[in-house]
């Protein structure tokens, strides 16, 4: 029973990571920059959905486009600031400017809302679902529904339509794309666009169980981190099983010794990983620099 | 720029001798405690900064465990200082070397990965040492941290906490300034810069970037350890904090603001990051928040840091004054007599990339003095042979033989090191470094002059680089390129970089050289300048093999030629037969083949 439950919320809290994650191999992918930004990302969507839900009093399933409209167009703003001035430089510089994007948006929250910690609505009202002899929290199993539905989503969008072609073209060859048409800057900003809308809605589903403050981002983005790391870095769907990984590492050792020793367990895990598997554990063709 | 940017450090050097003296006044007779104690921290972070930019700025490796060895090195020192009551001579020796120690055991497994994990798996380890120091009670004091840890006595005479720590820790700054600069300067700074531009072309000289990188990260780590040492004494405390990720994010920081690869940017980015928040502190809350905002707009609009901004304008308000000629000189006789029958023989070489067999079994010869031409259709595997002869690429089956010594599975740099050069179809040059320098880092490197020791005695200064330099611009006449010698590579046209490839690969005195299409996209006159240099080496004992598709170019000079289809040999004899040749008629033209053996 304990252990079923304990499954229901690693899963949540892997598919959280995977909205996340997946934000972050989408921009990866179109410009070759880690966004570190991207944790942040999850703080500010969460902060979005405490603001909307302070003045519009509906039901959180109805505040979720609106969150995830809002962390959109911020994508595109964040993306004009902090990508495109840098897009000639060496990926340390975009590395660095998304730090201080982050050091920027965790300080303005902080000002904004101060360091305690806020929490969001529920996506479809709190408590537990009781399921014959099993009881759930119904935000866990909110959490899986609307993370799976983005994600296939995102699947649909980027395999199914044009614009997702025009995307998968521009992260395989940005010359190329540009030859063949594709509006290229656009895409990247799109990218962007994407990646903070996952990460936002990964912020609002956070935010109502794990609360958000203005340094929780912190924590994300090394797990986003770490989960495409494992995944094989560029793999959509290796983020997604690496995020799920860390999730049922993070959930199963926490049981049974602390979250300390499970994120220390998870370090020493991943630097083993590195050292045997340099591609990755599902296999970017990635060479070891000679 | 080359010749700006040295004109404008020149011109610098007063400017920051000023301010040196401008701030060790304000210190001396102005200061307040405050003040005093915020030009304490910003030393610190500078020595921090310092062992920083060896391996992000000169090494170009993003390592996030500078943070961790900063904290590595106060818990050493609080922890040796406080419980065990070890006084500074022991405990700042060994908050070095505990530094340099963990980071030459974790660079084994992390400096082989590519740049993205490299940053992760660097990262990791500031994490696991940070829940290592808070869960750890019994030594490192758990979350609360140590308390009590001395000042910095030495030989029972204490350093008082002020102005007398705050000279001693500036004293450190420009020591370990000092030393960094004697170390990577002139040849040792270029070769980091062709390691960071062209890993190839680093390689091809007989370069190993593998060690370069692993000496920068111990050293940065060492001055990190030493940083965080000083910090603890400085601080008194020694808290989880100090392991935390901010550590790192400052130290990148001001790295990126200062300037990546001056030790006097390190030393301005420390000041100016020490000093934003207090000059924003009027702000109140929001403080933090223009720091953010400053570290944005400096990362937008100084590429090169603040120090490369002050350079830029050095160089202006200075006229360009050139840089003094470069007397041209002939390289000493070699010691051994040049090769007159070396042998390199390559038999049953095979390699495979995923579904596609590119070699399928190769078997050639090449004698010193001879030229032989390798020719074939496009994906016949002409490159790979010469990656795998090379080492840029490891053969799955087959041996490669250099006067009957095996030399297949050897490092790129270990067989540019044994006598084969190579000149890349793409080619490998830094497009920063001028052609001179180009040459003459090959020149040092293959007379050995590289090593750290020569480095750590001797400096990498302009005396040392000068022999170097002048046969390189020998060299560099003697193929009638002499007056490109002050151009950057990035700026040459096609065909003139390929003949400073040659030039390159020249100056390590090979005993083979192996050429990846030297024709391609010359005009016809320069075709004709490298087919008589090629010549004329060959004529010196110099065995070439030439990877060319011109065969107008080909068939006057080679001597030899291989043709290759599909990965196999499918001719080979003198020029004449080979044009006769139906197979190698049909492998161009695109008829049926005859079933190949």
């Amino acid at each position: 029973m304990l252990a079923l439950q304990l499954l229901v919320n690693a899963v949540a809290l892997g598919a959280a990571y995977a909205l996340v994650a997946l934000g972050f191999v989408l921009v990866l992918n179109a410009t070759g920059a880690v966004n570190f930004a991207q944790g942040d990302m999850v703080m500010a969507g969460g902060y979005a959905a405490v603001v909307l839900a302070g003045s519009l009093p509906v039901p959180g399933l109805v505040l979720l486009p609106l969150v995830l409209l809002l962390t959109a167009a911020f994508g595109v703003v964040f993306s004009l600031i902090a990508y495109f001035p840098l897009r000639a430089r060496p990926p340390a510089a975009v590395f660095i400017s998304t730090i201080a994007t982050g050091i920027i948006l965790q300080n303005g929250a902080n000002l904004l809302f101060g360091a305690e910690p806020r929490a969001a609505p529920a996506l479809l009202g709190g408590g537990i679902l009781r399921l014959g002899a099993f009881v759930l929290p119904r935000q866990s199993l909110a959490i899986i529904a609307v993370a799976a539905v983005l994600g296939l989503a995102q699947h649909w969008l980027l395999r199914r339509t044009q614009f997702g072609r025009a995307l998968r073209a521009t992260a395989q060859d940005r010359e190329m794309a540009r030859a063949v048409g594709v509006r290229v800057d656009r895409m990247i900003a799109a990218s962007f666009a994407l990646a903070t809308t996952l990460a936002g809605a990964a912020g609002f589903l956070l935010a109502n169980q794990f609360f958000v403050t203005p340094t929780s981002g912190s924590d994300l983005i090394l797990k986003a981190y770490i989960a495409v790391t494992i995944g094989g870095w560029g793999s959509l769907a290796g983020a997604v099983l690496g995020a799920m990984l860390i999730a049922l590492f993070e959930v199963g050792v926490s049981a049974v010794l602390s979250y300390e020793a499970a994120m220390a367990a998870l370090y020493a895990v991943l630097l083993a990983l590195l050292w045997l598997r340099p591609q990755g554990l599902i296999g970017e063709a990635a060479r070891a620099r000679a | 720029m080359k010749r700006g940017s040295d004109a404008g450090r020149g011109a610098l050097a007063p400017l920051l001798a000023a301010g040196a003296l401008g701030l060790a006044l304000y210190a001396l007779l102005f200061a307040s405690p405050y003040a005093i104690r915020l030009l304490t921290l910003a030393g610190i972070d500078a020595l921090l900064v310092i062992g920083y930019q060896l391996i992000f700025g000169h090494a170009g490796a993003l390592s996030l465990a500078q943070g961790a060895f900063f904290g590595l090195g106060a818990y050493v020192t609080g922890i040796l200082g406080s419980a065990a009551g070890l006084g500074f001579l022991v405990t700042f020796p060994l908050s070095l070397l505990l530094p340099a120690a963990l980071a030459a055991l974790v660079a084994v497994p992390t400096l082989r990965l590519q740049s993205h994990y490299f940053a992760l798996a660097t990262l990791g380890i500031g994490q696991v040492l940070l829940l290592g120091a808070r869960n750890w009670d019994a030594v490192t004091g758990g979350a609360n941290g140590l308390a009590g840890v001395p000042g910095v006595i030495v030989l029972g005479i204490a350093v008082p906490a002020g102005l007398p720590l705050l000279a001693l820790i500036w004293a450190m700054v420009a020591l370990g300034g000092a030393l960094a600069r004697h170390v990577v300067r002139g040849p040792l700074e270029l070769a980091f810069l062709l390691l960071r531009e062209s890993p190839l072309g680093a390689a091809a000289i007989g370069l190993d970037g593998g060690r370069l990188r692993l000496l920068a990260f111990v050293a940065s780590a060492s001055y990190a350890g030493a940083a965080g040492a000083l910090g603890a004494h400085a601080l008194r405390v020694v808290s989880p904090d100090v392991l935390g990720f901010p550590v790192m994010v400052t130290c990148l920081a001001m790295t990126v603001i200062g300037g990546r690869l001056r030790v006097a940017g390190a030393v301005l980015g420390a000041l100016l990051l020490v000093s934003i928040p207090e000059w924003t502190r009027f702000l109140e809350g929001a403080y933090l928040l223009a720091y953010g905002l400053a570290l944005l707009a400096i990362i937008i609009l100084m590429p090169e840091g603040v120090i490369g901004v002050l350079e830029r304008a050095g160089a202006v308000s200075r006229s360009e004054r050139p840089l003094p000629p470069v007397r041209s000189r002939p390289p000493p006789q070699p010691a051994k007599a040049a090769c007159s029958e070396c042998r390199l023989d390559i038999r049953g070489l095979a390699k495979r990339y995923g579904g596609v067999e590119a070699l399928a079994g190769v078997d050639l010869a090449l004698k010193s003095g001879e030229i032989l031409g390798l020719i074939g259709p496009n994906g016949s595997g002409k490159t790979t042979l010469v990656n795998l002869v090379t080492g840029v690429d490891a053969a799955d089956a087959g041996a490669i033989l250099l006067d009957g010594a095996a030399i297949a599975g050897l490092p790129a740099h270990g067989i540019a090191r044994r006598g084969i050069a190579r000149s890349f179809q793409a080619g490998a040059l830094s497009p920063s470094m001028s052609v001179l320098d180009t040459v003459a880092l090959a020149r040092q490197a293959a007379e050995r002059r590289l090593t750290l020791g020569r480095a750590l005695v001797a400096g990498h200064g302009r005396r040392a680089f000068e022999a170097a330099r002048g046969e390189a611009m020998h060299l560099l006449e003697s193929m009638k390129i002499g007056d490109i010698a002050d151009r950057r590579c990035g700026e040459l046209a096609a065909g003139l970089r390929r003949r400073v490839e040659i030039a390159r690969a020249l100056a390590l005195r090979p005993r083979f050289l192996l050429l990846d299409e030297p024709a391609a996209g010359l005009v016809t006159e320069e075709r004709r300048r490298v087919a008589d240099d090629l010549a004329a080496l060959a004529s010196e004992g110099l065995g070439l093999l030439v990877v060319e598709h011109d065969m107008p170019f080909l068939m006057p000079l080679a001597h030899r030629i291989v043709c290759l289809d599909r990965g196999r040999v499918i001719a080979s004899g003198t020029p004449a037969e080979i044009a006769r040749d139906p197979r190698v008629v049909a492998a161009y033209l695109g008829t049926a083949a005859p079933a190949a053996g």
